[in-house]
């Protein structure tokens, strides 16, 4: 396929998915900060000058809360912004119409209207944040179903989902390093079921482990649980098949094999850690990798629309 | 006359470029009083060459160095022989009006709208109309050397004849482009033509010389005779005068764009340098063969 | 005249089923189904950009008007072949301009005026198009006189647009307004991708069957540019931009992630001048460089080939029933308006003195640019024309003014208004010429008005041409059972108790 719209197609993915995301934290937030409330541990809320600093949410010299969360989730000037996501979303879509499904477009472009001048009547108060993330997160699902019902499985297919993948396993990388960074101290013990009912993860935690969902167990299952789809395994692994259903020659292209050594490393990773072993050293190494692997991505796949250059 | 022509650019890139497309309009035609007995084109890096005739009958070569590069050479040697034009028809004004002359002047009789509407071509207009339109010619092409400098630099290759009305200063192409306008403002027809000049005098002096791609023009004069054919006379503005057989004709159009003897883009952030020489040398001179070699 | 309504205000004896489902579905109906056409197209971004006052532009849906338009097959019939015929002369036209000249030599078109065109393009002479096909799509507008005689009021063979809203405008009705439907039996048009796609491959320079097709957009900034999407996705082929195309040896190659990979046929949806800077406008660096290169060379088709604006030029138009006559050996079955060139000084004078009555258009715009009406035209706007005319003559042309015929529109206070018409069909032009049914309608929405463009204000309208008979409703297939079956172990009941003996056998030694 076009070497342009597969890029466009993997950009769609990453800002679909920033924005279930982000729309994901903004509601981990809102959450702990009513636990912190109920819990009267002062001053302390999950995530304040982390998760919110890691979204592009807070100056230095800003107060968060309320009005950070707002800045967060409907502010179109701030890059990081849930409204941004799904503007830029709708923009590169607006330039694959013919590639994507019809009713595909039309789910993202309602999702821009929706969001757009400030949302629906209610979204200025003060849980607004929380509604229009919970919007958010119910039309990115409605968009990653209307893609998979009516989209072809093909190269367009492959590089979308890869865009997407690649966020996620980003996304859930980060919020696992700001919200469980020591994971030793009992705070963020009580984070740890705020996050996993966040990414939408808490109810597979219980069917597929014994443990309690405590921070180090969590920070396990959102890492190494192959059977979890948004866990960073389960990304890297589906990335690893998209990439070699879309590549020519797979056996020798740069990105499946990073991916594929990556895939490899997590779960070497996963059989001789220890329990209770520390995780941010991991954690690093992976968004790192995966950095890399975008590079290569746009090396090998994007380039031929690009590297020639200008004419003169 | 008999000469050998090469016509040698070459092109240093500031780093490597690929995607080079060239057009090249630079083969002696072949006309009633010239005939090109011999053509090669050389291109470094090696590129596949295709040819043919454009609208104007002109010979167009084309070609391709797709592969990263950062020097291009093209490479024309040539050998034309001419003869002197059969002396140019004196028919009255009177004749432009003629099915005949509408019919042979084409196009090239219509005026030239892109060109700017500057009060300056009003007065050249009336200062060169003399009695018959040959005598028009002559004088057009002794009033323009006259009243503008050659001045390499003053203009560019895109420039209008206003550029050239301000500046006083241009080169061949720009005094070509003026005469043509001026010609059909009286409804003369005229068309740009492409080619080569040698300019030393005809009696001999150098065997071989360096040169430029020269432009000048030829007019469609009417016949002096009821009823004759008209025919197109070559005149060269830079030079005062009609041509003789010491210009070597490649093609003619409308303007300079129809017949650019190097037409190319190519695909690079690098600038481009660019050395061209013309060199000319007689070999119908007892000893001209020796210095051609 | 009204084509819905006769001159006593009763509703003609085609109409009638349509004017009594109007009636039941009432002002409320009406204007509910309009605030729905308005979600659905925002939801989709079929939108249009409009210059109000002042030059500010700004979006709206795109204006469907919920009255549809009504064509007896007998006259469809008539317009179809009297298009057909067009289109066949105009292609004529264009290989002969480029070849021949013949009908230049024959002295029936002056080769001044096809010198002239800004259009003629003297970089595509004496190439061949696959299959002698130039004029591939077309769009011709057609509008009916004061006795409802059809015209030609216009041709265009560049990149004529708008089919895109044929088909929208099909499959909102259908949606919105399904009982209107119900009296006629309304000729399909859905299928017009299929034709289109099929004249495409059937051009393509390569006998394989899996030729590759793209479309060619300018880009997500092109006022048309939901058109060539529409097109691209309704085909299955790639959209692609000039960045995405690259010509080595003479070839042209798609940049794709797996490398370069040929294509066969452009469909394009720009102009000449953008298509190759090599060929064209030396100083536009838009476009692939060398595509000509490889047009001349037999390697690529280009839909519709270059330099096919020579024959929809607004003065050459004058010409095309002479073409009809002389390549086709026929009569016209579409008339002209009459149409006057003012090179002709006699001409010009009468033309001159009777400003007030004509329209005058310049031959080398389109899209309703720099047209004056002269019975709306202001004193102060005539007195200019008459200054630019004298100064230019070859650039403008003058015609008679055509009073366009009306169809009811539901207007904003949800009651019906007669408004002026016109028609565009579209014309696929491959193996033979294709015409889907009706086209494109667009209607002036203001009282009076005769400027239908829709980038000038006018809407447009849904055009059915009705089918000969009715023909035989198919059975509709019934839904098939759709509980779920029960589970294979429920199938034989109940439980039932059941002991087995223990008969444990020894060793069988």
């Amino acid at each position: 396929m076009l070497a342009r719209i597969a890029r466009e197609l993997y950009w769609l993915g990453r800002n679909l998915a920033r924005a279930e995301f982000t729309a994901r934290a903004v509601e981990a937030v809102f959450q702990s900060e009513l636990h912190g409330a109920i819990d009267s541990v002062p001053s302390v809320s999950f995530g304040a000058g982390g998760l919110l600093t890691m979204l592009g949410a807070v100056d230095e010299n800003q107060p968060a809360g309320t009005e950070a969360l707002a800045h967060l989730t409907l502010d179109g000037d701030r890059p990081g912004s849930m409204l941004a996501s799904v503007e830029r979303a709708r923009d590169g879509a607006s330039t694959v119409r013919d590639v994507i499904s019809a009713e595909m477009w039309e789910a993202i472009n309602i999702t821009a209207l929706g969001l757009r001048g400030g949302g629906q009547p209610g979204w200025a108060a003060a849980a607004g944040p929380y509604l229009s993330s919970q919007y958010v997160k119910e039309r990115t699902s409605l968009i990653w179903g209307v893609a998979g019902r009516s989209m072809l499985r093909d190269e367009a297919k492959c590089f979308l989902d890869a865009g997407g993948l690649i966020e996620v396993s980003d996304m859930v990388l980060r919020m696992l390093r700001v919200a469980l960074p020591g994971a030793d101290s009992p705070r963020a013990d009580g984070y740890a079921p705020i996050l996993l009912k966040a990414v939408g993860g808490f109810h597979a935690y219980l069917r597929a482990v014994t443990a309690p969902p405590n921070a180090h167990p969590v920070a396990r299952f959102l890492l190494f649980e192959r059977a979890y789809p948004d866990s960073v395994a389960a990304c890297v692994d589906s990335l690893h098949a998209a990439f070699t259903a879309a590549d020519s020659g797979p056996r020798n292209s740069t990105p499946v094999l990073r991916v594929s050594r990556l895939a490899a490393d997590l779960d070497f990773q996963r059989r001789t850690l220890p329990d209770g072993a520390e995780l941010t050293g991991i954690c690093e190494r992976t968004q790192q990798e995966l950095a890399r692997i975008d590079q290569d991505v746009a090396e090998r796949y994007f380039a031929g629309a690009y590297a020639a250059g200008t004419w003169n | 006359m008999h000469f050998t022509i090469r016509y040698l650019s070459e092109y240093r890139y500031g780093g490597p470029v690929t995607d080079n497309l060239n057009a090249l309009r630079v083969r002696p035609a072949a006309t009633l009083c010239q005939q090109c007995d011999e053509f090669q084109t050389r291109i470094a890096p090696e590129a596949r060459m295709t040819r043919h005739l454009d609208y104007f009958g002109t010979e167009v070569q084309e070609f391709a160095v797709v592969a990263p590069h950062d020097e291009l050479t093209i490479d024309v040697r040539a050998r034309a022989i001419t003869r002197a034009p059969s002396p140019p028809p004196d028919g009255t004004w009177g004749g432009l009006q003629s099915r005949a002359y509408l019919d042979a002047a084409g196009e090239y009789v219509l005026p030239w709208k892109d060109q700017p509407a500057t009060p300056g071509l009003d007065q050249l207009q009336e200062r060169i109309r003399a009695e018959s339109p040959l005598q028009t010619l002559r004088l057009l092409c002794q009033e323009i050397p006259q009243r503008f400098e050659y001045r390499r630099g003053a203009t560019y290759v895109s420039s209008d004849v206003g550029h050239l009305l301000e500046t006083g200063a241009g080169v061949c192409q720009d005094f070509a482009h003026l005469a043509i306008v001026l010609l059909r403002r009286h409804g003369i027809a005229a068309r740009y033509v492409s080619g080569y000049l040698w300019a030393a005098s005809t009696d001999g002096g150098a065997k071989s010389m360096e040169v430029d791609t020269h432009a000048w023009l030829e007019a469609l004069l009417p016949s002096a005779e009821p009823g004759g054919e008209p025919g197109w006379v070559s005149a060269d503005p830079t030079n005062s005068g009609l041509a003789d057989e010491s210009y070597v004709k490649i093609g003619h159009g409308r303007f300079y764009s129809d017949v650019p003897p190097v037409k190319g883009i190519y695909r690079g952030t690098a600038r481009s340098e660019l050395s061209a020489t013309v060199t000319m040398a007689r070999l119908d001179l007892a000893d001209s063969a020796l210095a051609a070699a | 005249m009204d084509e819905l309504f006769e001159p006593d205000g009763t509703p003609r004896a085609v109409a009638r089923p349509l004017v009594d489902a109007l009636e039941r579905l009432g002002h409320d109906g009406l204007m509910d189904a309009g605030r729905r056409r308005d979600a659905i197209f925002v939801a989709q971004a079929i939108t249009f950009e409009t210059t109000g006052e002042g030059g500010a532009t700004h979006e709206r849906p795109f204006p469907l008007d919920l009255v549809p338009r009504i064509l007896a097959a007998s006259e469809w019939d008539s317009i179809k072949h009297g298009l057909a015929q067009r289109i066949r002369a105009l292609n004529h036209f264009v290989d002969d301009v480029y070849h021949g000249r013949e009908i230049v030599r024959q002295g029936l078109v002056p080769w001044r005026l096809v010198a002239s065109c800004p259009h003629f393009e003297r970089a595509v002479h004496d190439i061949h198009p696959p299959g002698g096909v130039y004029t591939h799509v077309a769009g011709c507008d057609l509008v009916r006189d004061r006795d409802g005689t059809w015209r030609v009021l216009e041709d265009n063979v560049r990149v004529p647009s708008g089919v895109s809203y044929v088909l929208e405008n099909r499959a909102a009705m259908a949606r919105l307004v399904p009982e209107l439907f119900a009296r006629y039996a309304v000729r399909p048009i859905e299928h017009y991708p299929q034709i289109l796609l099929r004249a495409l491959r059937a051009m393509a320079p390569s006998a394989a069957s899996d030729a590759t097709v793209v479309v060619w957009t300018p880009g997500p900034a092109n006022p048309a540019y939901f058109e060539h999407a529409f097109l691209a996705r309704q085909m299955g082929v790639e959209l692609v931009e000039a960045s995405d195309l690259v010509v080595r040896d003479d070839m042209l190659y798609l940049r794709t992630t797996r490398g370069l990979e040929r294509a066969h046929t452009v469909y394009r949806r720009l102009d000449d001048a953008f298509i190759d800077p090599l060929a064209f406008r030396p100083d536009s660096l838009l476009g692939v460089p060398g595509l000509i290169r490889a047009y001349r060379a037999g390697n690529v088709a280009i839909a519709n080939a270059p330099g096919t604006g020579v024959a929809d030029d607004k003065a050459i138009y004058r010409f095309v029933p002479e073409m009809i006559r002389f390549y086709l050996s026929e009569e016209p079955i579409l008339q002209n308006v009459e149409t006057y060139l003012l090179s002709d000084p006699e001409v010009l004078e009468h033309v001159l003195e009777h400003l007030d009555t004509l329209v005058i258009k310049p031959t080398g715009e389109s899209g309703g640019r720099g047209v004056m009406i002269g019975p709306d035209a202001e004193e102060s706007e005539i007195v200019r024309m008459r200054g630019v005319l004298t100064a230019e003559p070859d650039r403008w042309i003058a015609q008679d003014l055509v009073e366009l015929s009306t169809v009811p529109t539901l207007g904003s206070d949800g009651a019906l208004h007669p408004r002026h018409v016109d028609l565009r069909p579209f014309a696929v032009f491959g193996e033979r010429v294709d015409i889907i049914p009706g086209g494109l309608t667009r209607v002036a929405l203001e009282e009076g008005s005769l400027i239908v463009n829709s980038s000038r204000g006018g809407g447009s309208k849904d055009t059915w041409v009705l089918a000969d008979g009715v023909e035989p409703e198919a059975p509709v297939p019934t839904l098939a059972d759709t509980a779920a079956p029960e589970l294979p172990d429920l199938r034989f009941g109940q439980w039932n108790d059941q002991q087995q003996q223990q008969q444990q056998q020894g060793p069988s030694d």
